[in-house]
């Protein structure tokens, strides 16, 4: 059994360097895909992690420990990207050439053809939309949804209340399905009656 | 048709919350009970269940390794090759690890068992020298006697050298007239081959007169 973050923490705190790669390497995919999904750009990502991994290791003596170290670093990660956006001077919204630079979208790979075409479809039409949510609700959705976060956790992350966490998500689940919808995309829209 | 309670946020924190398999029994109750009454939240409910399918369409490129120049592609065989490779060495170095292991530990054993034996010699010299009587170092008979065994081994060591100078000397003698006699033998064949051409070409020039004579005496 493995050391907690919080233990991992702890030694760090105490001068054992080497906790932290721990931390690093249990963290470091995560805190990149959800930088990915921020920021629809997979060296930016990469950037923003090891920056956020950085400014963690600079900053973990002053560390409470009142929120857990996970959504601290998220807490990290998501300003650096808000930083990143803000200097795109986009205004809430990423440009759809930079969502056709970040690359091809990776579908689940499924038998035939005609499927997969349907599926990577359906993620282009999933990250243009979430890409055009306003940026607090995007960050819920994703931190939410690709990062499985409980609330707590993104409260602390994004030092707001629980209960503004789940109205941005409330909000930018209805804008999600506006957009699937207006895309007619299939899953938005209720699944219809069966045939008689 | 929308819902009167569209607005309260109580309700749309516990519709997340059921949403997400958070809510507690309370929670769950309270939407239930609204869910059975309004068919426009019922149908919300339904489509945001089916905006969350849809979510999970979008999947993360496979990240590559931070290592790997961008546009360069490991084959899979390459890949498995090199773990195979990192695996055996792993292994032989495991292996190398505990025998370097053995050998420091048996090292440090023998270094011991030196070291100690050391002490005793030490200490049995200190002992001896303890028991016997001091000798003054620089006394007039003890440096007499260490003039002569000087002179001795020098002189011995002069005669060795001299007999081996002697020794190469004579070696050299002997290479240089096994050298001369190479160098004769090859003068004779040299000669001998001369002569040998000589006497061919002197055969041709006369077999070659005859035919101008032997012509000549035709004509007239």
């Amino acid at each position: 059994m493995g050391r907690s973050d919080e233990e991992l923490v702890e030694a760090c705190q105490a001068g054992d360097a080497s906790a932290f790669d721990v931390l690093v390497a249990r963290w470091e995919d995560r805190i990149r895909g959800a930088a990915f999904r921020f920021l629809g750009s997979e060296e930016e990502a990469r950037d923003v992690a090891q920056e956020a991994f950085l400014k963690a290791y600079r900053a973990l003596s002053g560390f409470k420990r009142e929120a857990r170290f996970s959504s601290w670093l998220y807490q990290i990660a998501t300003n650096l990207c808000r930083d990143r956006l803000r200097r795109r001077k986009t205004r809430a919204t990423v440009s759809l050439e930079a969502l056709e630079e970040a690359g091809p979208v990776m579908v689940e790979m499924r038998p035939g053809a005609h499927e997969r075409l349907l599926e990577r479809d359906l993620a282009q039409a999933v990250r243009r939309a979430i890409q055009a949510l306003p940026e607090e609700q995007r960050e819920v959705v994703i931190l939410k949804e690709y990062q499985e976060l409980t609330f707590l956790e993104i409260a602390q992350a994004l030092d707001v209340p629980v209960s503004t966490v789940k109205t941005r998500l409330y909000r930018g689940l209805g804008q999600l399905r506006l957009r699937l919808e207006r895309d007619g995309v299939r899953g938005a829209a209720p699944l219809p009656a069966p045939a008689p | 048709m929308d819902c009167e309670k569209v607005g309260d946020g109580g309700l749309q924190g516990d519709r997340i919350d059921m949403l997400y398999g958070e809510a507690d029994a309370a929670a769950r109750a309270r939407v239930e009970e609204h869910l059975a009454g309004c068919a426009a939240c019922r149908e919300e409910m339904a489509a945001l269940r089916g905006v969350r399918r849809d979510l999970a369409a979008w999947r993360l490129p496979r990240a590559r390794p931070s290592f790997t120049p961008r546009g360069i592609v490991v084959p899979r065989w390459l890949a498995a090759a090199a773990l195979l490779l990192l695996g055996f060495g792993a292994t032989l170095g495991a292996t190398g690890y505990a025998s370097l292991r053995r050998s420091l530990v048996a090292q440090e054993a023998r270094a011991a068992e030196l070291e100690r034996r050391h002490r005793e010699t030490v200490q049995t010299l200190e002992a001896a020298l303890d028991r016997r009587p001091a000798a003054a170092l620089d006394s007039p008979a003890l440096l007499a006697s260490l003039d002569a065994r000087i002179d001795q081994r020098l002189r011995a060591s002069e005669e060795r050298q001299g007999e081996r100078l002697d020794l190469r000397l004579a070696g050299w003698e002997e290479r240089a007239e096994a050298q001369r006699r190479v160098d004769m033998a090859r003068v004779a064949a040299s000669l001998s081959y001369l002569d040998g051409r000589h006497g061919q070409q002197l055969a041709r020039t006369n077999e070659l007169m005859g035919y101008v004579l032997e012509a000549s005496a035709r004509k007239r």
